[in-house]
């Protein structure tokens, strides 16, 4: 992935511009794009953080006793009225 | 997933007990969920059961799990959006004398004419006729494991 920046247009509300602006003149920031980019970066690393919490529990679960869940709740749907099965 | 022809699968709500689960990090309730979701079901999340289960099991990984579920492609949240689906709410909590996060599954299942997946039927069938049209229940159980 290269390092270069892309620039791009994105439209905020005014009171997360107005935060921005404020870490900047506060030198708690260099530049709102910085700003904007750590944000990003956060939601990207929770992002990731919760498809591994996922992952990691999903990967414990006996599959056979699922199927067999499934297919007991499919069973049960079986039974509703076409109003509650389909749309 | 048998449907008639052309007709898309009706959506399930989940309810706290599911969502309590996997704040849980219960790995057979999330596996499921996430295979219906694969399996094309469509899910709904009612915003208060998630906040009903956020009161049950309190913490950033339970916070991190429930969010995940959003993040499912099939799986949408229905919150409260404006003032008349608080007060029909209101409406649903006076008529059923359920929690709020509980009766918020019941107002969605309601409105929207699906059925409720749950692992406590026992309280479902307590209040599926509190309503003026009965709330149709599926549990999740696993049909091998002995009652207990």
């Amino acid at each position: 992935m290269s390092d270069r920046k892309t620039r791009v247009t994105v439209t905020i509300d005014p009171h997360l511009a107005a935060y921005a602006e404020h870490l900047v003149e506060a030198g708690k920031a260099p530049s709102v794009s910085a700003v904007v980019n750590a944000a990003l970066t956060e939601r990207l690393e929770r992002d990731r953080r919760i498809a591994r919490r996922w992952k990691e529990a999903t990967a414990q679960a006996d599959m056979a006793e699922v199927e067999r869940m499934i297919a007991h709740a499919d069973a049960q749907a079986a039974q509703l009225p076409a109003s509650h099965r389909y749309r | 997933m048998s449907e008639e022809s052309g007709a898309a699968p009706a959506p399930w709500i989940l309810d706290a007990s599911v969502l309590i689960e996997v704040a849980r990090g219960d790995a057979r309730t999330m596996t499921l969920v996430q295979e219906l979701d694969a399996r094309g079901r469509p899910l709904v999340i009612p915003a208060l059961a998630v906040t009903g289960a956020s009161l049950d099991i309190r913490g950033d990984e339970a916070a991190e799990l429930l969010e995940g579920l959003e993040r499912l492609g099939n799986a949408m949240t229905a919150a409260l959006l404006d003032a008349e689906q608080a007060v029909r709410l209101a409406a649903v909590i006076a008529r059923t004398g359920l929690d709020p996060w509980d009766a918020h599954v019941a107002a969605v299942a309601d409105a929207s004419v699906c059925p409720i997946i749950t692992l406590d039927a026992g309280k479902w069938r307590q209040h599926s006729g509190d309503l003026d049209e009965p709330l149709h229940i599926i549990e999740i159980a696993d049909p091998d494991e002995p009652a207990g």
